[in-house]
């Protein structure tokens, strides 16, 4: 328990540290958000009043006349309310466009751990006990060819094949804009027919882990134990999961945890191409509008979406290594 | 007493990048039912080689090439998957040399001495499998209630002991014992060696003992076989091996070993170091180091001989030597 209680203090304290960059950073820029848009304003021929500044000021959560300490201060209390300012594209409240993309982005990252780990992890172990075979030649190049192809170019491949040309899977949307949203079968399958496409694309770029497995799994395989395993005369599946597989997570967990900021920056590539209405999305529409309330929501987003991962990467290595489980508590 | 295991004419080779080096020659010996038979030689002279082919245990680069391994007259090589797997652990099981990491991190204990009822299915439930096994730890001196630890709980020398414990679970028919007993202090070693024995005169399995302390094995085993650079060079009873050794190598492997009671007294050694087994010479192995090597030594390679008497001897001018009256022998004592 104390272990769990110091990691969730180590995050809070992570989390503390990016809102704070996040806070000065805009800060620190040249061209304050405010000057630009009045700048935008006046060619356009706008009134600037101070109600404008007030108002523009009250949107950015900037201030010329409070101190920046106690902006910061504002800014802290602010966040966790959940009050991350307003969308200057969207004109709504950064926290809700955050919350749509976050869904999809949700869906699409985590269908993807869930589909890729078990893939690749299965293919590893099954190549590494089959090592010098034909078939763990065939799998290993070809995974190893498959995820060195650059994912703009994998997601645009796929999306003009199939999508675009082909026309088996939707050029777009989360699900069928005709359909309301509820916990229909008709629903259901339309998020999923939608979701297939970015996320074979996804699925397709992390074939690279089986290569990790694997390189892991034959370490394994090389250990005392696993000899003794056999010595003792257990069963060759037994072996292969409950002496070597066992132990060869244990590093793709942590490799997991150091690679899931790149997953959500891959995601991003994917949604901007198969114009999925995830984070990355937002993101992209954000940037092209020059939203700084929501690129500064997002980066938060981001920020907390990583950390949680680690955390629940360090929680699961915790429940499956008996060692650390001693070592820290 | 009838051969449990009979070896004829075994190789083990590795496959290198340099080629095949044969790291077990042509050996052949048999151990008796109830017997303890020791194993000794220079570390990488094939001790653990032997081992592992006792239990089929090698996988590549490793192969044995040749012989045949007789246990209860059926040849293990000739076995199935299935026949194998029954027979490892049930008939046959090891102590491995490096007890301290054969041991699976993340199951308990428990777990693991689990593994081996379940899978020779030899008990119905988990509690059946734990009453078992703690029974089995207090053979060793484990207290029963760490059953349920993890082996990183344990120290290097518990490790050693529950390993140990774990290869007599299924009252095997031959114990092989690789250095069992190294991370343990003298006191321990001989307190778990003579419950092994115990069990032995009780239960009249063998024992295959490899160990460096020349002194324990003289004093635990009832014959010994000396190995030089994958030849067994020499086997016979332990009273004699030092005593009285027909194998130069045999005389040397004795004069290297101080005695237990300390008297001073110079340790003449081997000179030379052990053979690189990617250039084996024609003639005796040996020849290059020994003090009584002849022309026909580094030409003719010597095979083992049957002497009726005494044991098996590999060697063209084996040494008619006796320690015992000479003078006081550097193992006499221990006798
Ligand atoms: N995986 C391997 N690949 C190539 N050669 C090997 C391999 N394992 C062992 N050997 C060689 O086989 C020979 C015998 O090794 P073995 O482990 O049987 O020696 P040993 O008598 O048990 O030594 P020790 O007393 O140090 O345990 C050595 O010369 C070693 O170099
Ligand atoms: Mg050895």
């Amino acid at each position: 328990m104390r272990y769990i209680f110091t990691r969730l203090g180590f995050y809070f304290l992570a989390f503390l540290f990016a809102v704070t960059i996040n806070f000065f950073l805009p800060r620190m820029m040249p061209g304050d958000p405010i000057s630009s848009f009045l700048g935008r304003l006046a060619q356009s021929g706008g009134q600037i009043t101070p109600e404008t500044i007030a108002a523009l000021e009250a949107l950015y959560g900037y201030s010329t006349s409070v101190p920046l300490w106690q902006q910061f201060i504002g800014y802290l209390q602010s966040i966790m309310v959940g009050e991350w300012g307003v969308s200057t594209r969207f004109f709504q409240p950064v926290i809700e466009v955050l919350g749509r993309g976050t869904q999809w982005t949700l869906l699409l990252v985590g269908g993807y751990l869930l589909i890729s780990y078990t893939l690749t992890t299965f293919l590893g172990i099954y190549v590494a006990w089959k090592r010098g075979t034909w078939a763990d030649s065939l799998i290993t190049v070809g995974s190893v060819v498959i995820s060195s192809i650059p994912a703009v170019v994998m997601a645009l491949l796929l999306y003009f094949a199939f999508a675009s040309n082909l026309g088996w899977f939707p050029t777009g949307y989360a699900y069928d804009p005709a359909l309301d949203p509820a916990y229909t079968w008709e629903f259901v399958s339309s998020v999923l027919y939608h979701l297939a496409l970015p996320m074979i694309a996804m699925v397709l770029l992390g074939m690279g882990n089986v290569m990790g497995m694997r390189s892991n799994m034959i370490n394994q395989l090389g250990e005392d134990f696993i000899v003794m395993g056999w010595a003792k005369g257990v069963r060759d599946r037994k072996v292969m999961f409950s002496y070597g597989a066992r132990n060869a997570i244990l590093p793709m967990i942590t490799s997991f945890a150091m690679s899931v900021g790149a997953i959500f920056g891959g995601s991003l590539i994917i949604e901007i191409i198969f114009n999925y209405p995830g984070l990355g999305q937002v993101m992209f529409q954000a940037m092209l509008a020059r939203d700084y309330p929501l690129i500064q929501g997002y980066l938060l987003m981001m920020t907390i979406m990583v950390l949680s991962a680690n955390f629940i990467a360090d929680m699961l290595l915790f429940a499956l290594d008996p060692r650390l489980r001693t070592a820290l508590d | 007493m009838s051969d449990l295991v009979q070896v004829n004419n075994l190789c083990v080779d590795y496959i290198t990048f340099g080629g095949r080096v044969r790291a077990v020659d042509d050996v052949s010996f048999s151990i008796k039912k109830g017997e303890i038979l020791g194993l000794a030689g220079e570390s990488g002279c094939g001790k653990s080689t032997i081992a592992f082919a006792l239990m089929r245990l090698h996988r590549p680069p490793a192969l044995i090439s040749e012989g045949e391994i007789l246990f209860d007259g059926k040849d293990i090589l000739d076995f199935s998957d299935e026949e194998l797997r029954k027979f490892r652990w049930a008939d046959t099981s090891m102590v491995f040399q490096s007890a301290m990491s054969c041991l699976n991190p993340v199951k308990t204990i428990e777990s693991q001495f689990y593994d081996i009822f379940e899978a020779h299915n030899v008990v119905s439930t988990k509690e059946e499998g734990a009453e078992r096994a703690k029974e089995l730890l207090q053979i060793v001196d484990i207290p029963p209630e760490r059953l349920y630890d993890y082996p990183h709980q344990f120290s290097g020398g518990m490790r050693q002991r529950v390993v140990i414990a774990m290869a007599l679970a299924l009252k095997p028919k031959l114990l092989i014992m690789d250095e069992p007993t190294t991370a343990l202090d003298v006191v321990v070693q001989r307190e778990i060696l003579q419950k092994v024995y115990e069990l032995k005169e009780e239960f009249g399995f063998s024992v295959l003992f490899i160990t460096h302390d020349l002194s324990l094995m003289v004093e635990f085993c009832d014959r010994i076989g000396i190995m030089y650079s994958g030849k067994l060079v020499e086997v016979a009873p332990s009273k004699e091996i030092l005593g009285k050794p027909q194998h130069p190598y045999s005389f040397g492997l004795g004069n290297s070993f101080p005695t237990l009671h300390g008297e001073l007294q110079e340790m003449i050694g081997i000179p030379g170091s052990p053979l690189d087994l990617n250039h084996v010479p024609d003639g005796c192995r040996f020849a290059e180091r020994c003090f009584n090597a002849s022309e026909q030594c580094r030409t003719d390679e010597p095979q083992l001989r049957n002497d009726e008497a005494r044991g098996w001897v590999a060697c063209h001018h084996p040494l008619a030597i006796d320690f015992r009256e000479l003078q006081d022998a550097p193992c006499s004592e221990l006798n």
